[in-house]
């Protein structure tokens, strides 16, 4: 064989490695600008997600089965917009790298014509996005980024449908009080999502005058091996553990902390929704009962019209119940739609203007979506969904069963 | 209490270290025993000891059982040993049989690209779930530190493949072959013996390796498509402390690396557990830059 045939052949595996990620389109190719098109043409929607290292490529992926049903939603159910006109995905890897993510809203807004940008799961990711559309205008839309200055910073284009860092620390800050725990145990990731959320607790416990002591450990989001945080956690004498990792990290911390004697001994509170997922007893079939865990809806609260179908068509496609992710990217891509429908065109003034409409949107809660554009600092173009704290008190218990400790709202 | 630090927790600190030091002189093992044999680095190392936590994944959860972990590991094994020899005839080879003059280029340049599309497939094929094959075995105490089962068989089954693929070295006449190329591929190839067919079973035992230590961790770090990452990291610190090429310095250099992290999260702060064996590569790069067991090569 010829060096030039070998060199050839390592140049496709690597085109073949690059372009294995999951899908970056779905629907017909884009051809419509943001502004004076053709009424025939499609309508692009954005999606920047994580779908491969080093970012979270399981979040990206639940991100985009919601995204790819809300536009089947929009196609089918909501006949389009514009007059019938459909509506396609642009989907862009952002790896979890902010650069990475900037240059995909680049080239979803320039090249694929997108008319918002939405999917944003990694907190870093989303700031760095929202740095470039500061200056280009198009709005993005996060689906998961948790961070304040998301949005603290006012940018016209920056919106959110997620809860932020401080609503959750406040939301947990009532719980320990309700609870009457002392001495706390933060073991966090060292990413904008772990470090904002550390300093966001201890910043609050201290201005409530809680008269809580913490022990933070850190970590990297990269590592498996947590015992050596979790044994200076134990060593603490905690009465919580807050984990606060994502993804396979959060896993691990419960499993390591089972095996050192440091839960269920010591209670541990999940950061996030990630015991939603169907594979939460697999995973953890001894030492899955009795953790607390953040949930964004009640199984048992009534979703909205659009919420219920997409229920109905996640189970039928995936053989699983939609976790928080799905739903919030469906909302985002419902919303848009509808935006678009009230602005009657693409144009991104236009559309923040109709967005940022205090009548709101449907989404895939009962209540309203809305951003309002007086909220005070990370408020501000952000909708919060509830925070509830759920305990599982059965092994193999559902989800929707278990049982509901606290439930915390931020009036909209 | 030694400089401030309970001597308990300390204790505790070591253990662990060590017995991740033994799981990631496995996962070294692999790289150096590859790079000795064929003087190519192969970095995709990472995505076999994934493929080797699926196999075992699937091989222990669908139709053997927890309780039967053990069979499932040569099969793991020998499963990946088959997939890494395919994909050394196809890819590798033509490096030594296509007049290819930078070879060290073609090398990384294939394995970075056997990187992307194994770990890309994975992603695609497997979903956002992560997966366990499952546990029976209980907790206990080793000294003064808890652990699994399921990691004190993995460090236990660590040890074994280790002495294993020592007397398959230095007992049997493949191994025989394998040193003689690891010291001069010329001489072996004089010598009468297939070098292409050698460098076949050395690619296919290294990923083997990696499998291993994929599977024997398979239960303790979880099964999910990016699950090789560290250990390409690892493994790359520990081949460059203990001696690019050098089998005794892979054993030497996982131990001291997991002594190190051990032993920086006790003293300093576990928050870095992860730059504590970069601070050791380099320290040991001013002073001994071929590595504790390396040779320094004589210009020809």
């Amino acid at each position: 064989m010829k060096a030039t045939t070998i060199f050839r052949v390592a140049v496709a595996l690597l085109l073949v490695g690059a372009g294995c990620t999951p899908e970056r389109g779905v629907g017909a190719p884009s051809s419509a600008s943001a502004g004076g098109v053709a009424s025939t043409d499609p309508i692009t929607i954005g999606l920047l997600t994580p779908l491969s290292p080093p970012g979270d490529p399981a979040g990206g992926q639940l991100i985009q089965r919601g995204a790819e049903l809300g536009v089947v939603y929009v196609n089918t159910v909501m006949k389009g917009v514009l007059n019938g006109r459909q509506v396609q995905l642009a989907i862009e890897d952002d790896a979890g790298t902010p650069a990475t993510g900037a240059a995909g809203y680049r080239r979803l807004v320039t090249e694929k014509k997108a008319v918002t940008v939405t999917g944003q799961f990694h907190s870093s990711v989303n700031i760095a996005v929202n740095e470039v559309a500061n200056g280009v205008g198009v709005p993005v839309i996060s689906t998961q980024g948790s961070a304040a200055d998301i949005t603290a910073k006012h940018y016209p284009a920056a919106f959110r449908t997620h809860v932020i860092d401080p609503f959750r620390a406040s939301s947990w800050l009532s719980w320990i009080q309700q609870k009457g725990y002392k001495k706390i145990a933060l073991v966090a990731e060292t990413s904008d999502y772990g470090v904002g959320l550390v300093n966001e607790t201890k910043a609050q416990a201290v201005a409530g005058n809680m008269n809580l002591t913490f022990d933070i450990e850190q970590f990297d989001h990269a590592s498996t091996d947590l015992t050596p945080q979790l044994l200076k956690a134990k060593a603490f004498g905690p009465d919580l553990v807050i984990n606060i990792g994502v993804g396979a990290p959060a896993d691990l911390m419960l499993d390591q902390a089972n095996t050192i004697g440091l839960f269920p001994a010591v209670p541990m509170l999940v950061s996030y929704d990630t015991p939603t997922r169907a594979q939460w007893f697999q995973l953890h079939p001894s030492d899955g009962v009795g953790v607390y865990f953040i949930a964004y809806f009640h199984p048992k609260e009534d979703l909205s019209d659009a919420g219920s179908w997409l229920a109905t068509a996640y189970q039928a496609k995936y053989n699983e119940p939609p976790v928080y992710g799905a739903l919030n990217a469906f909302a985002d891509v419902i919303v848009t739609a509808q935006a678009i429908q009230k602005a009657g065109n693409t144009e991104p003034k236009a559309l923040i203007a109709a967005l940022e409409d205090p009548a709101g949107y449907k989404g895939w809660a009962a209540v309203p979506v809305t951003f309002p554009k007086d909220g005070a600092g990370a408020f501000y173009h952000t909708w919060i969904p509830p925070i509830l704290i759920l305990q599982y008190t059965q092994p193999n218990q559902n989800w929707r069963d278990a049982k509901l400790d606290a439930s915390f709202s931020k009036k909209q | 209490m030694l400089l401030g630090v309970d001597l308990q927790l300390l204790s505790q600190y070591v253990i662990a270290g060590l017995m991740i030091g033994v799981l990631y002189a496995l996962m070294a093992l692999g790289i150096t025993f590859i790079y000795s044999v064929m003087k190519m680095i192969n970095w995709s190392m990472g995505q076999f000891y994934m493929l080797g936590s699926f196999v075992q994944y699937l091989l222990v959860a669908r139709w053997l059982g927890p309780d039967l972990w053990f069979v499932a590991l040569p099969i793991t094994a020998a499963c990946v040993f088959v997939v890494g020899a395919i994909l050394q005839l196809v890819l590798i080879r033509p490096m030594f049989t296509g007049g290819i003059e930078r070879r060290d280029e073609y090398a990384t340049v294939i394995t970075i690209a056997l990187l992307l599309l194994l770990q890309s497939l994975a992603t695609v094929l497997n979903g956002p779930d992560e997966h366990t094959p499952g546990s029976h075995l209980p907790n206990l105490t080793i000294g003064t530190l808890p652990v699994s089962g399921a990691t004190l068989a993995a460090s236990v089954g660590g040890i074994v493949a280790l002495i294993l693929f020592a007397v398959l070295l230095r007992r049997t006449w493949i191994g025989l072959a394998l040193r003689a190329a690891a010291q001069s591929r010329v001489a072996v190839q004089t010598a009468g013996v297939d070098l292409m067919r050698l460098d076949m079973i050395a690619f296919g035992t290294g990923v083997a390796l990696a499998a291993l230590a994929g599977a024997l961790l398979a239960p303790v770090y979880l099964v999910y498509p990016t699950n090789g990452a560290v250990t390409t990291t690892k493994g790359f610190e520990i081949i460059i402390i203990g001696g690019l090429g050098s089998i005794p310095g892979a054993l030497a250099g996982g131990l001291l690396l997991g002594l190190a992290e051990a032993l920086g999260s006790v003293f300093i702060a576990p928050a870095y557990q992860n730059a504590y064996g970069f601070v050791l590569v380099i320290a040991l790069l001013l002073v001994r830059p071929t590595g504790l067991f390396g040779e320094r090569l004589r210009a020809a």
